[in-house]
């Protein structure tokens, strides 16, 4: 919309995030280190967020990242840019957690463990901020609690999919690039992981349990 | 009953679309009716309350010196700049395969 309205001014165009990125990656291609580096300082966060969720250990969950951006520097001589550069990092970041965890042998954790986890690992201060009373305060580390037990639990499929659309905000059609599988399937697999979710949490919402499921 | 089912579960997927901007303009109307039912507005409700927990929470930042040790295990590849045979790892997947994936629905 931008690159329209500016053509049509006959003014300069707002360069994409995305075109960005592609001009950082082929500065890479042509022997320009730094150009990775600035591409590392953008999305090595991003993607603590999304593989710590599927690596639950801080410190194994950057392994995995450091992984990934090392996959991906070797890779990037050959992307073409017909996908955009994050949907692609992500990508990697996923296979790389993927295979971490297989070759950890580790399943998806049971609720038990995943309560053991989850309540060493809360932080307060991100419960809600309008929450007075400690019975609300209480209310609402229950509901967290619960939410993170149950994406825990979740199949890693379903938990990518959750995470990729809650927390990073992609799009079906990013979501379906990043894993690879048709749009129909991510809308699925993040229906699905919804419902599993809201079946643990209808009881603490007050709402009534669907029974006719 | 099963048929009932299988109907509010589909209702719940179209609201869980909807939800996220995703749903086809033929099953808008549906879905809008489902809201005014009391499993549907409850569907909504909790979906949104999922997303909203998930997001309020602080991910792992990452540890000091993370950065000096990644920069330093990049300086040790080598540079970019020379063409080579594609290698087999981390290839993107072709548009035509991706549009073609998209047109089946799987589990």
């Amino acid at each position: 919309m931008h690159r329209d309205a500016a053509a049509a001014n006959g003014t300069r165009s707002v360069t994409t995030e995305r075109e960005c990125d592609q001009l950082l990656v082929e500065r890479v291609q042509a022997g320009d280190r730094q150009a990775f580096d600035l591409l590392v300082a953008k999305y090595q966060r991003r993607l603590m967020r999304l593989v710590s969720r599927l690596v639950h250990d801080p410190a194994e969950a950057e392994d995995v990242v450091q992984e990934t951006f090392i996959k991906a520097y070797r890779a990037l001589r050959h992307f073409r840019g017909e996908s955009a550069f994050y949907t692609w990092l992500y990508r990697i970041g996923i296979n790389t957690a993927k295979n971490f965890l297989v070759t950890q042998g580790r399943r998806a954790p049971t609720s038990t463990e995943a309560d053991a986890e989850r309540a060493e690992a809360f932080d307060d201060a991100d419960s809600l901020r309008d929450i007075n009373t400690p019975e609300s305060v209480l209310a609402s580390k229950q509901i967290a609690y619960t939410v993170n037990a149950a994406m825990e639990a979740l199949p890693l499929e379903l938990r990518t999919a959750i995470v990729l659309r809650e927390i990073e905000g992609l799009s079906y059609e990013e979501i379906s690039e990043v894993m690879a599988c048709p749009i129909g399937t991510v809308r699925s697999r993040i229906f699905r992981a919804r419902e599993v979710i809201a079946d643990k949490l209808r009881p603490l919402l007050d709402l009534p349990v669907d029974k006719r499921r | 009953m099963e048929n009932l089912m299988d109907t509010n579960k589909k209702i719940r997927e179209h609201i869980s679309a909807l939800g996220d901007g995703e749903l086809s303009a033929s099953d808008l109307e549906l879905a809008f009716a489902a809201l005014h039912s009391a499993d549907g507005h409850h569907a909504w409700e909790v979906y949104h309350r999922i997303g909203d927990v998930l997001r309020a929470q602080a991910s792992p930042d990452l540890s000091p010196g993370f950065a000096e040790r990644l920069a330093a295990r990049l300086a040790a590849e080598p540079a970019h700049g020379k063409r080579e045979a594609p290698a087999l790892a981390e290839q993107e997947p072709a548009p035509a395969q991706v549009a073609a994936s998209r047109s089946a629905s799987a589990p």
